[in-house]
This record gives C-alpha cells, sequence and structure tokens, in this order.
C-alpha cells in the first residue's frame, strides 16, 4: 500500500485493501457447543473485550459471519450439521478449533466423539486447552489477523479474477 | 461395605412399604434389600406397573431417574433401576423418601413395561434406556434414538461394545477421512 | 399425590408433531445453532400464528459418551471425565461422584474437615458462577446486553479463585476421592475476603436493575407456567420446582459434607412461571453467599486429604525418602485402587437441580457403571408441557429460565 505524499489518495491492490478491511472486522458465529462456548463467549466480556480488535460482533445467522469458533466436543450427530453450517457461510471464512476436544477428540477417545474437527472442516487455527482461556482465543484471533493479512486463501479476488 | 446407617423415620416408612409389596406381587417380588442409600427391591418386568401402583399409592409421586446397568456376561445381564422418590409438596422443606426398585428383563429380547402412561418424564429416560442399551419398553409410543444419529448401528453402552465404537471412521453423511472441498 | 392431565400428556411430548397435516399450522426447525437455546438444542413447532401448538425437543447434538468413558478410566482418573458433563457447574459434578465412591469405600467418615469445608465453599461459588452466567444469558435472550456484561464481570473474580487455587478456570478436578488434590495456596484468604466483602453490593446492584424491572417482569411473569404437582410428575428439581412453591433442595434434604451444619435458607417462589424463577436464582446466589462467609469463619486448619497411602498417593517428600511409599505412589499412579462391589445413589444439589448418580462398583479398579441423573435432562423434557399455549418469542424466555446445560442433558 503506498500512500501518495501530496495527493489524497493511495495506491493498492484490490486483494491488499480488501485484506487490510477484513483484518479488523472478523465477525465470528454465534455457535457454542460444550465447554469451551462459555469461555467463548467470555471474550467478548469487559475483562477481555475482542472489540478492540474488531471481533466482537457476533451473527447468529453464518450467512453474515466469517468465523467459525469451534468450540467443543463434535459428536457423530453434530459433525453433518456443523459441516453444512461452515458451506453456508460466504467465501472468505476461517475456522478456529478451539479446545483440545475440537482439535483431537481431547479426552474423549470414544465412539461419540469425532476425533478431530479437521475430518469435516479446513481449520486455521488450533488453540490448545481444556478449555483454553479467553486470551488464548484472542491470541488465535491475532494468529489469523496475520494469515489474513499475509493473503492465503483470502486472496478470492485475485484467484476469481 | 460401609456400615448401615441408622434406621430413620424414613426407612420405618419404606420398610412397611416393602411389606405392602410383598403382599401384593407375591412370588414376583424376588428379593428386598435394605441398602445402604435406600431400600429396594428386584421384581420381575412383567410386575412393574404393579409394583409402581402400590408405590404411588404409599405417595411415591417422582420418577426421579431409570438408570441401566449391564452386567454382562453375568446373568441376568441388564437391571433397570427405578430411583423413585416421595416428594411432600407441602412440607417445608421437603425431605424425600427414596426407593429403588430393580427390574431384569430377559438377555436376549429385553422389554420391559413403559411408564410413560404413569409418568412423563419417564418418556426420554426410556427412549436412553432403548438408544444406549437396546432395552424395549413396551407401550411407549415414540420409542426411538434420543442421544444418538437415527441410524447408528449398536448400543453404545453395551458392555460387549467396543469404547472407540465399531466403525471409527463413522461420520453421518459419509464425509470422513479427508477434508471435502470448500466450494463443492 | 400428583394428578396427571393423561389427556394434556398424549398431545404434549415429542410424539405428536409429525402425526396429521393440518394446512393452518406451520412446522419451524429452531437449532441446533441458535444463539438462545443455549447450547445445541433443536426444538420443532408447531405453530398457530404465534402460539406455539406443540414443542418437541431434539437432543443428543452434544452426546460425548462420558458415562462409558467413565468406565474405562481408574477410579479416581474419572473425575476428570465426570467434571465435564455439567460444565456450569463442574464441581458439583465431581462432588456427587467422590462422595459416591468415598461412600462405596466406607471412607466417608474420615474425610477431613477443611476438605469439607472447602468443598463446600467451593461448590457454592460454582453455583454463584453458574446462576451468574443463567442470568446473563437469560437477560440477553430478553433483549438486556449490559446485564450480560455485569454478569460475566461478576464470574471473573470467582473465577480468578478459582484459577487462583485449582489452576484451571473451569474443568477443576480438584475434588478427589479422599478429599481434595492440593491445599489452598497461600493467599487464598485474602482473595475469598475481597469476593465476599465486594459481593453483596454487587449483586443487590444486579437485583436493583432485574427484579422489578418493567421490561423483564412483562416478559417473564405468567410465561411457562407449571404447578407444583405437574412439576414433581415431570421430575422437574432445583431453582425450576422451587419456583413452583415446593421447597426442596438436597442440601437441606439429605445433607452432605457437613451442609447440615450451615445457616441458610431454602429460596421458593410460589408462581411457577419463568418469572419465579428467576427470582428463585438470583435469592440462591445469596444463599450461597451466606453459605461461603460461614465456611470462611470457620475455615479449619488440618490435613485436605485423609490418610490412607491405598486410596491417596503420598506426599512427594515422603516418596522422596520412603520406599513403601514409592510402591504405592506407584500402584496408584499404575492400577489404581479398587472399590469393593456394590451400588449406590448419592444426590447432591447442583445448580440445576438434583443431581444423582447411580454408581456401580464390581470390585474392580474402575467404576462398573456411573449412571447420571442429570437435572437438566429432566427440566428440559418439561419443555414440552410449558412452551404450547406461549408465543414463540416467549419459548426462548422459557428454555432459559429452565437452564438446561447440554454437556449434562446429552453427556
Amino acid at each position: 500500500m503506498e500512500m501518495s505524499p501530496h495527493q489524497p489518495y493511495i495506491t493498492t491492490k484490490l486483494d491488499e485493501f480488501a485484506n487490510w478491511a477484513r483484518t479488523s472486522a472478523i465477525w465470528p458465529m454465534t455457535m457454542g457447543l460444550a465447554c469451551c462456548a462459555i469461555e467463548m463467549m467470555s471474550i467478548v466480556s469487559p475483562r477481555y473485550d475482542t472489540s478492540r480488535f474488531g471481533a466482537e460482533v457476533f451473527r447468529s445467522s453464518p450467512r453474515q459471519s466469517d468465523l467459525m469458533i469451534v468450540s467443543g466436543r463434535v459428536s457423530n450427530k453434530m459433525a453433518p450439521i456443523l459441516r453444512q453450517l461452515f458451506d453456508q457461510m460466504p467465501d472468505p471464512k476461517w475456522v478456529i478449533s478451539m479446545g483440545a476436544c475440537a482439535s483431537s477428540g481431547g479426552i474423549f477417545d470414544n465412539y461419540a466423539v469425532l476425533p478431530g474437527v479437521d475430518r469435516i472442516l479446513p481449520v486455521d487455527v488450533y488453540v490448545p486447552g481444556c478449555p483454553p482461556s479467553p486470551d488464548a482465543v484472542i491470541f488465535a484471533i491475532m494468529q489469523l489477523r496475520k494469515q489474513i493479512e499475509a493473503g492465503g486463501k483470502a486472496m478470492v479476488l485475485a484467484k476469481n479474477a | 461395605m460401609p456400615e448401615q446407617p441408622p434406621v430413620g423415620a424414613e426407612r420405618t416408612r419404606t420398610a412397611a412399604l416393602l411389606d405392602s409389596l410383598r403382599a401384593a406381587l407375591g412370588d414376583d417380588l424376588l428379593e428386598a434389600v435394605s441398602a445402604a442409600d435406600m431400600d429396594e427391591a428386584a421384581i420381575v418386568p412383567s410386575a412393574l406397573l404393579h409394583a409402581v401402583d402400590v408405590l404411588r399409592s404409599a405417595g411415591f409421586n417422582m420418577l426421579a431417574d431409570i438408570g441401566v446397568v449391564d452386567h454382562h456376561p453375568l446373568s441376568p445381564r441388564f437391571e433397570v433401576a427405578y430411583h423413585i422418590q416421595a416428594i411432600d409438596a407441602a412440607a417445608k422443606p421437603v425431605v424425600p423418601v427414596r426407593f429403588r426398585l430393580r427390574v431384569f428383563p430377559d438377555d436376549a429380547e429385553p422389554v420391559v413395561p413403559s411408564l410413560v402412561s404413569v409418568w412423563p418424564n419417564s418418556n426420554w429416560a426410556e427412549r436412553e434406556a432403548f438408544d444406549l442399551f437396546g432395552i424395549r419398553f413396551d407401550g411407549h409410543l415414540n420409542l426411538k434414538r434420543i442421544l444418538m444419529p437415527d441410524d447408528w448401528v449398536g448400543y453404545p453402552l453395551r458392555k460387549d461394545y467396543p469404547l472407540r465404537g465399531t466403525d471409527r471412521d463413522f461420520v453421518a453423511g459419509g464425509r470422513q477421512g479427508t477434508v471435502p472441498p470448500v466450494n463443492p | 399425590m400428583s394428578t396427571l392431565d393423561l389427556s394434556k400428556l398424549e398431545s404434549s411430548p415429542d410424539l405428536l408433531i409429525s402425526q396429521g397435516d393440518d394446512k393452518d399450522s406451520l412446522v419451524i426447525s429452531m437449532g441446533p445453532q441458535h444463539p438462545s437455546t443455549h447450547g445445541v438444542l433443536r426444538v420443532m413447532l408447531k405453530l398457530d400464528g404465534e402460539t406455539v401448538i406443540t414443542s418437541e425437543s431434539e437432543i443428543g447434538y452434544l452426546h460425548t459418551g462420558i458415562e462409558k468413558q467413565a468406565e474405562n478410566l481408574f477410579w479416581q482418573q474419572a473425575v476428570t471425565v465426570v467434571d465435564r458433563a455439567d460444565y456450569l457447574a463442574p464441581l458439583s459434578n465431581s462432588l456427587c461422584y467422590v462422595l459416591a465412591v468415598e461412600k462405596l469405600l466406607g471412607i466417608d467418615a474420615q474425610i477431613p474437615v477443611r476438605a469439607q469445608v472447602l468443598r463446600v465453599i467451593f461448590t457454592e461459588l460454582t453455583r454463584i458462577a453458574s446462576h451468574l452466567v443463567q442470568l446473563g444469558t437469560h437477560a440477553m435472550d430478553l433483549g438486556a446486553q449490559s446485564i450480560f456484561m455485569y454478569a460475566f464481570e461478576m464470574r471473573e473474580q470467582i473465577l480468578r479463585i478459582m484459577e487462583f487455587v485449582t489452576g484451571a478456570r473451569m474443568h477443576q478436578s480438584w475434588f478427589r476421592v479422599g478429599g481434595l488434590a492440593l491445599d489452598v495456596p497461600v493467599g487464598f484468604i485474602a482473595l475469598l475476603d475481597k469476593f465476599i466483602e465486594s459481593f453483596p453490593e454487587r449483586l443487590s446492584d444486579m437485583r436493583a436493575i432485574l427484579e422489578k424491572n418493567v421490561i423483564i417482569m412483562d416478559r417473564l411473569i405468567g410465561v411457562g407456567r407449571i404447578s407444583a404437582a405437574d412439576a414433581i410428575a415431570w421430575g422437574l428439581t432445583g431453582p425450576n420446582l422451587r419456583g413452583s412453591g415446593v421447597a426442596y433442595d438436597v442440601r437441606k434434604a439429605l445433607p452432605n459434607s457437613g451442609y447440615e451444619n450451615y445457616d441458610f435458607d431454602i429460596c421458593v417462589h410460589d408462581g411457577g412461571d419463568c418469572y419465579s424463577r428467576f427470582v428463585v436464582r438470583l435469592n440462591e446466589m445469596y444463599q450461597a453467599w451466606r453459605i461461603i462467609k460461614q465456611g470462611r469463619d470457620r475455615f479449619p486448619g488440618g490435613p485436605v486429604v485423609i490418610d490412607d497411602p491405598k486410596i491417596v498417593p503420598p506426599a512427594k517428600t515422603v516418596i522422596q525418602h520412603s520406599m513403601e511409599a514409592l510402591i504405592h505412589h506407584f500402584k496408584l499412579v499404575s492400577s489404581g485402587f479398587n472399590v469393593p462391589e456394590g451400588r449406590i445413589y448419592q444426590s447432591v444439589e447442583s445448580p440445576r437441580g438434583e443431581l444423582g448418580m447411580y454408581v456401580v462398583s464390581a470390585g474392580g479398579n474402575k467404576p462398573w457403571r456411573v449412571r447420571w441423573r442429570p437435572p437438566s435432562f429432566y427440566n428440559l423434557q418439561a419443555l414440552g408441557a410449558l412452551a404450547p399455549g406461549n408465543l414463540i418469542a416467549d419459548l426462548v424466555a422459557i428454555i432459559g429460565s429452565l437452564d438446561p446445560v447440554f454437556g449434562e442433558v446429552d453427556r
């Protein structure tokens, strides 16, 4: 991004401009699964306050959100629904796998729980912990911002051009 | 085993109840035990509704829980334990009197009469017992899986069902292994 | 004795929604991803205009196999998965489990007083934290965002104590068979005192905002009404039953951990509607604070675990010098301890009601069966009886006032 010293305009690539805008407005989806959902709710509470990073606007509809935080264990019954919700989100979209259960099944190595949500969704950031503290989730969002800034799968405009 | 607690007022009430159960059920009452936590009676499945009638007329008005235990490989294999309590709504504070009915259905075809007509909250509890143990409840109008997906095969909480399931990679909808494409 | 209307039963619980195809009604599906279902609940609703005719709940989206998992862990290890069932009140879960196992082992009379007092203090802290989450999310369902912020900030203070003492914010696994995992660190009392001092004022702030709030009263009074007899027949417990005027509290009725030595009241409200349940929870937070205060005042010294190397591993300092202690430690870590054959039904008062566990031991080093009596499971089941006749907008108020936690409903 280049700013002209004496002119009221900047020159940049459209993708970079779009990604710059996306970085500071990641809207997560309101989708609580299990224990981690409570800590996910805590990130908007006054002590953690993700609105500092533009990520406090939890949208209830997948059609309006950029980020899916898989907050908790994913059962075999929930898995197809999760995938459907993900498919309903508009591009570009990101997934944070929050906690041990979502990342690997955690301590629940049994018939009911999916051994890692990355079997059905492309995960961008994994957060360890059971449950991860809200700071860890905010850290994950910061990591995601770096990914978005660097381009990655958000280069939709260039790809489709 | 821990020592028996002193017999309090609740225990004398259930002791009288055991006598009336004995009189009402006769040979259908297999065993009456004063266990450490509460009094209990083991009965044959066909006598369940009769026993519940006796309990209800003695004031036992809340079905606390239906728990199933799989004693595999022992026989009788299944134990359906009904925890029933008497709650006197007017008392302050309410001290519940508890009683446990244990029912031992058949090993191969476990069938127990349903209590939905007596206690509405047995609806989900019986569906769960069916879902996880394969116990059938005779008279239940909507006996289908409740916790597992509808197309699940097997009864997960049975002792001969492996902890990790029979098909570890099962994901409903056939999506498994690799991540499906983002824009199908 | 309850007099249950059987004709009502036939039309209420998840039986008839797919039957009949009358053209005037609309069937909609709410959830499993919905901000107001407090988790992964799916409700199929049959509507006449905006009035709910039938509501059918579909659960199981969070089924985790906790009961099966517990059967495959040693008795002491199972505390970790037991915690994760009711994730808003993990310590109530582990309290129930360790009490049951201690009774099976016959060591329930030996638990040190300090451990019992700390158990009571922390269970009550959990109760306040859980009710705060319920209050915050319930108010948010009704449209009040700020209450959520207040409630979560208050909860953070409790979580700070939890983290300081146990190292974990939510799943502490701090109660163990035979006592506690560790004693409290230096500085705990100062932190607890700060909480005890500041909490009543903040609670009364909250009460001032909410209790006589016109919007809250309009949205909650008369909504989701259930009579005492019906509540008993549906197996409601906890604040949901006490909201219908039945003074049943396991802490008073069948006290454990020395609850009989504390002075507190059972909070009862007669309305039987959402507002009654809401008021009961508000009052219960104050009573829980009273119990914590009494626990802090008596706070005895002494050990926090029983002195039995067959059950509790010896202290690290002892292991370094004693061969025998090392063997005990090795045995406990590698194969756990055996529990005599038996069965027991243990109940505690969790924030959601009577949490029961039917624990069966076959004599081995792993539980043969740990059966929950999940209070939310039975509370939520009554939604089929509560919802019909109410407006669809009130459904979220009813679900919120029943306070289901899906980790516990689905286990």
